[in-house]
């Protein structure tokens, strides 16, 4: 357990004993190895159960929509620069929501500590910036940096940006970290090249919405796959649909995305889904010098229009 | 029940004389784990696997199938009328399914091929479809079969079980169609090993270990366990994805959508989730299942109560473990099960204060 | 889009006034030829229902 869960625990439990909050939005302990599940709780003798450590990648700001009651969330870099995007979208109240702000260092990823081990896992415990995984019967010591999530890997907003009360000694970022490093690969390649690279890479996707429900900016009522009058895209397997939801959800997300990873993380089929976003967040970063949810006070770049917005682009 | 020994060296032998008969399925290796795809010439099934990904129910039961198509083309005499796509005969051989999912089929049956309904599509799939299963020595920590009335050597829904005995297969004929598969394979060396064979299962059985109770969920009543009040709190997490939907092999559900291409308009069957919003949708615009809580509490009752209710097969669930192992959010139907089976009143009564 | 693969000659952009007559002629003709030389587009087509592709 992190050494942040002590706070994390003080500060739930006088929020709900003051009546601050109707809920706190956090993770329990998982029913399987590497995994923590997200929950709520609404006594403050129920704070015992929330737990923090390096498998708490899931994006708690998703469940801070639609809700009627005040909520103590707690909240990653990533998850509160998500949290600053829905109040600039409206989508939720600041004055209904109360950030327990957490210094992040980076979650692991599931699939990687797995790949390490030749039989399945049956316990990952962590020591400081170690983790050891005991995997049909033998035992292993890996250290966190190895196993890290690809997006905190290259994340250079571990601290949150936003938040009513700190849980946590602010870390250092990261700095000398290419986070476009593999977008550069895919420009590179020819146009051929591309098609299929991208024709691979979704090959294994079922249409199952995980990367959509998982993200916390995916929040349209209707999503546009689910349109029909008029059907914007075939709800079968045909690999031009499948494309068209990826690559048009990319554009939705397109200057909102924080890059927390959740999508990637809830694929049931181990799709990295960051490549389409990715680019884009290069793009908006490279050409109009934005990065998304860093503050309140600025409207979003396809929001706005400025002079100097780039458009050699256009003839 | 025959009992048939294949030496690992005449495996690839009866695989390439089953190839012509056959349209051969099996488990490959993609990427960081297994899929059951068609076997290519040459193709060999990799049975180093604890199960694969997806269930194997796509081969029967396929995630996006057109059923019927028209023209468009007004100057034709049969434009805008529907006609049936023609099925496909050719016998399909499935290797290495695993008892769980072997077992998946004959709940899918009971929704499929009734009385009253006989879905077309599935009739002739299932009909044209053999199935060599292959035992599960090392069950896998979400595994829950033996608590549903299955088992890693459990014989319902195959053809043949084949048993992996190091050097050889044991293969246990159990139907005529797994007969005519072993005969044209070549596969005829009779064995006697039954005792080896239980000592495995035996030890397989041992392995297992996830419990999951379901002793009491015939008699819970059911509306007071729709009305129970843990719903609220195991519903939180989920993201209404379809993850455990299209994992699973004993979900049935599916939409129907037409599509138009250019000139001709098809009729699609695609698989369709509960756990969607759009599922319960009307054309009124009302949805009587417009919550999250609501799409949950459906599955689980559907699973662990509705179905048990409706049929004398226990639960609409095999204890695959894909479900556990694959959902974004960690919902785990073993600890909901759980919590279902042991609901009574009093606890209710409890909860109300 | 042209890192999904499409040629970057299939995708123009112009701002075109509708004051600006001869611009719109020479910005039609190029983009014309431009993406006639690519020849017919093989990307986001769909012709038929096709099914699912892991079996």
């Amino acid at each position: 357990m992190s050494e942040h869960i002590d706070r994390i625990r003080d500060i739930a439990q006088r929020l709900l004993a003051e009546g601050r909050v109707d809920m706190i939005v956090g993770f329990r302990k998982g029913t399987l190895p590497m995994m923590n599940e997200p929950c709520f709780i609404k006594t403050p003798t129920a704070v015992d159960q929330l737990v923090w450590d390096s498998h708490c990648g899931i994006n708690l700001a998703n469940y801070l929509v639609d809700r009627s009651e005040t909520i103590g969330v707690i909240a990653k870099g990533c998850d509160s620069r998500n949290i600053v995007t829905h109040i600039i979208e409206n989508k939720v109240d600041r004055d209904k929501i109360v950030i327990i702000g957490v210094p992040c260092h980076g979650m692991v990823d599931k699939r990687k500590i797995q790949s390490l081990a030749d039989a399945e896992i049956e316990a990952v415990a962590e020591q400081k910036d170690q983790l050891v995984v005991t995997a049909g019967g033998n035992e292993m010591t890996v250290p966190k940096k190895d196993v890290l999530q690809e997006n905190c890997r290259v994340c250079i907003h571990r601290n949150p940006v936003i938040y009513d009360e700190l849980a946590g000694e602010r870390t250092e970022e990261q700095s000398d970290v290419d986070r476009y490093a593999d977008v550069h690969e895919i420009e590179a390649l020819s146009p051929d090249e591309k098609w299929h690279f991208f024709e691979d890479l979704l090959a294994p996707c079922i249409r199952c919405y995980a990367c959509r429900n998982a993200c916390p900016l995916c929040y349209c009522p209707t999503c546009f796959v689910d349109e029909s009058r008029p059907q914007w895209v075939g709800k079968g397997q045909d690999p031009t649909d499948v494309r068209t939801f990826h690559f048009l959800r990319a554009f939705h997300c397109a200057g909102r995305c924080t890059d927390c990873g959740a999508c990637e993380r809830a694929c049931p089929v181990g799709i990295n889904m960051r490549v389409f976003t990715k680019k884009l967040e290069k793009d908006c970063f490279e050409q109009y010098g934005w990065e998304a949810g860093l503050t309140l006070d600025e409207r979003p770049p396809l929001d706005t229009y400025r002079l100097e917005d780039p458009q050699d682009f256009i003839k | 029940m025959k009992l048939v020994s294949i030496d690992k060296k005449d495996w690839e032998k009866g695989i390439e004389r089953l190839r012509p008969r056959y349209r051969l399925f099996g488990p490959i290796r993609e990427k960081t784990y297994h899929a059951f795809q068609r076997l290519d010439e040459g193709q060999l099934p990799d049975l180093a696997f604890a199960n694969t990904r997806l269930s194997p129910k796509d081969i029967v039961f396929p995630q996006s199938k057109a059923i019927l198509e028209c023209s468009l083309d007004e100057t034709k005499a049969d434009h805008h009328i529907m006609k049936s796509i023609a099925g496909d005969d050719t016998p399909q051989l499935v290797l290495g399914i695993r008892p769980c999912d072997a077992s998946a089929l004959t709940l899918l049956d009971l929704n499929f091929n009734t009385d009253e309904v006989k879905d077309p599509y599935w009739i002739q799939a299932r009909e044209k479809t053999t199935f060599f299963g292959l035992a599960c020595d090392t069950p896998q920590s979400t595994c829950f079969c033996t608590s549903v009335g299955g088992g890693p050597f459990d014989e319902k829904g195959l053809d043949v079980l084949l048993v992996d005995a190091d050097d050889r297969y044991l293969a246990k004929i159990l139907t005529e169609k797994g007969a005519a598969a072993m005969q044209a394979a070549g596969w005829q060396d009779e064995s006697d090993a039954n005792a080896l064979l239980e000592r495995r299962r035996g030890a397989a059985e041992e392995r297992i270990r996830s419990v999951v109770h379901t002793d009491r969920l015939k008699d819970i009543d059911i509306l007071r366990l729709h009305g129970a009040p843990f719903w609220e709190d195991i519903s939180f997490a989920c993201i209404n994805c379809g993850t455990c939907t299209y994992l699973c092999p004993t979900c049935w559900c599916f939409d129907i959508q037409d599509e138009v291409h250019q000139k001709t308009a098809c009729r699609m069957k695609n698989w369709d989730s509960c756990m969607y919003p759009l599922f319960t949708h009307h054309t009124s615009g009302h949805n009587p299942r417009g919550t999250k809580l609501q799409r949950l509490r459906q599955r689980f009752m559907h699973k662990l109560k509705y179905f048990v209710d409706k049929h004398d097969a226990g639960i609409m669930c095999v204890g695959c473990g894909r479900c556990v192992h694959s959902c974004p959010v960690n919902i785990d139907i073993r600890h909901i099960c759980n919590l279902m089976n042991q609901y009574s009143t009093e606890d209710a009564c409890e909860a109300q204060g | 889009m042209t890192h999904m693969g499409i040629e970057p000659d299939r995708m123009h952009f112009s701002w075109i006034s509708s004051a600006e007559a001869t611009k719109f002629v020479v910005v039609a003709k190029e983009v014309t030829e431009k993406v006639r030389a690519l020849g017919p587009n093989k990307h986001f087509i769909k012709t038929e229902a096709r099914g699912a592709q892991h079996v």
